[in-house]
């Protein structure tokens, strides 16, 4: 793929049909009707939503708004990884670095199509609800770890996460390692309602987001090889995507303020962007 | 007794870290980007091991605690599993809250 391609599809905003509508943006009539079926608009949150399934089984809207919170972003994994399987050929990576983007992009497309299916099993249609990811830009806790892993001029979040570096230690290991809570949760919640296809669905895209997890660990490694500046790099960013995702949710670990107050120790100038390497 | 990783099947996705009561397991401080347990604030709960996707963190029967530092550590999982069971009935309580007001429209 020649390097004008790459650089094309970087100009390409993200697109779906239907199109994307981020929870974030949505007017207010939209709220209005998210609270005449959630009990409020705020109740779009997916920790919530599978305790409200959990509350009352018997609801299907309530499953329906967890699926597509879900599905969402399955959708926006199939823009994220396809567009590396695009970018990284202008990089220095591994070739099967690139493969392994490609697997996990038809990895993404499954889990939209068996999520999909799921919904359509309640009556439910994607787009019906908003978006809780909309593909390309990254949300802020990615764009907050791009940031603190040093990327070179800090432009617009998705030149951030661009970095194969970056974007590995952030999206395959903290953010897939983070969903395996919800997946592993959303099976469980299948189970204990009886929704056998919900627990069946949510425990395949589990065993997909281990091998994500363990493909992004395996390769942030190779890229760190024998380079404790770049294992730093990719270990700060990582610990910024973890610190944000804590404050949100108003729990931090001691390991997240011990890293950060060592950083301060040291004396890092990383926050305030350090070079990009020229080659891995 | 507590527990350790093996590192070789450990793919860093932190759950069991996540999941430790106490703190015990670390990744950001060790400086070789591995999942590594301190075992004198471990005290063999086991949730780690519910957790793990890779189940490779296994028993440390070498490890013979401190009484002081296992009471310690005890006394941190006592504290953090308040502040789970308060999360939880909160998460519940608004739930709930959410189930009446669609129920009532």
């Amino acid at each position: 793929m020649s390097r004008a391609l790459a650089e094309q599809i970087r100009t390409i905003p993200s697109q779906r049909e239907p199109a994307y509508r981020p929870a974030m943006f949505i007017d207010d009539e939209e709220r209005k009707r998210l609270a005449a079926k959630l009990g409020d608009a705020a109740n779009y949150d997916l920790q919530l939503l599978r305790a409200m399934v959990a509350a009352d089984p018997s609801n299907i809207e309530f499953r329906k708004a967890l699926v597509s919170g879900i599905v969402s972003a399955e959708y926006a994994g199939i823009d994220a990884f396809s567009r590396k399987v695009c970018e990284w050929q202008t990089w220095p990576v591994p070739w099967e670095l690139i493969m392994a983007m490609a697997r996990q992009t038809w990895d993404e497309v499954r889990h939209a199509q068996l999520g999909t299916g799921l919904l359509e099993s309640y009556g439910g249609k994607v787009g019906e609800y908003p978006d809780t990811l909309a593909g390309s830009p990254p949300n802020e806790a990615s764009q907050a770890a791009a940031r603190a892993g040093g990327i070179a001029g800090g432009g617009p979040g998705t030149d951030m996460m661009r970095d194969p570096l970056i974007s590995l230690s952030v999206t395959n290991v903290a953010l897939e390692g983070a969903a395996l809570d919800l997946f592993k949760g959303t099976s469980e919640l299948g189970r204990k309602v009886g929704d056998d296809l919900m627990q069946l669905v949510y425990d395949y895209n589990w065993a997909d987001e281990v091998t994500h997890t363990a493909i992004g660990d395996y390769f942030v490694k190779a890229l760190c090889e024998d380079n404790p500046a770049e294992e730093e790099r990719a270990l700060r960013a990582h610990a910024m995507f973890e610190a944000m995702r804590a404050r949100l949710s108003g729990q931090q670990s001691e390991e997240i303020r011990t890293f950060f107050a060592e950083e301060v120790e040291r004396g890092t100038a990383a926050l305030a962007g350090s070079a990009a390497p020229a080659s891995y | 007794m507590a527990v350790r990783i093996e590192l070789g099947p450990c793919i860093n996705c932190g759950l069991c870290r996540r999941a430790c009561p106490t703190d015990a397991i670390h990744f950001f401080t060790t400086h070789h980007r591995t999942h590594v347990v301190d075992p004198a604030a471990c005290i063999d709960c086991d949730l780690c091991v519910k957790v793990c996707p890779e189940d490779c963190i296994v028993p440390d029967a070498g490890y013979v605690h401190d009484p002081g530092e296992l009471a310690e550590a005890k006394a941190k999982a006592r504290s953090w599993a308040g502040v789970q069971l308060r999360t939880r009935e909160q998460l519940r309580s608004r739930a709930a809250a959410a189930v009446a007001a669609v129920t009532s429209r």
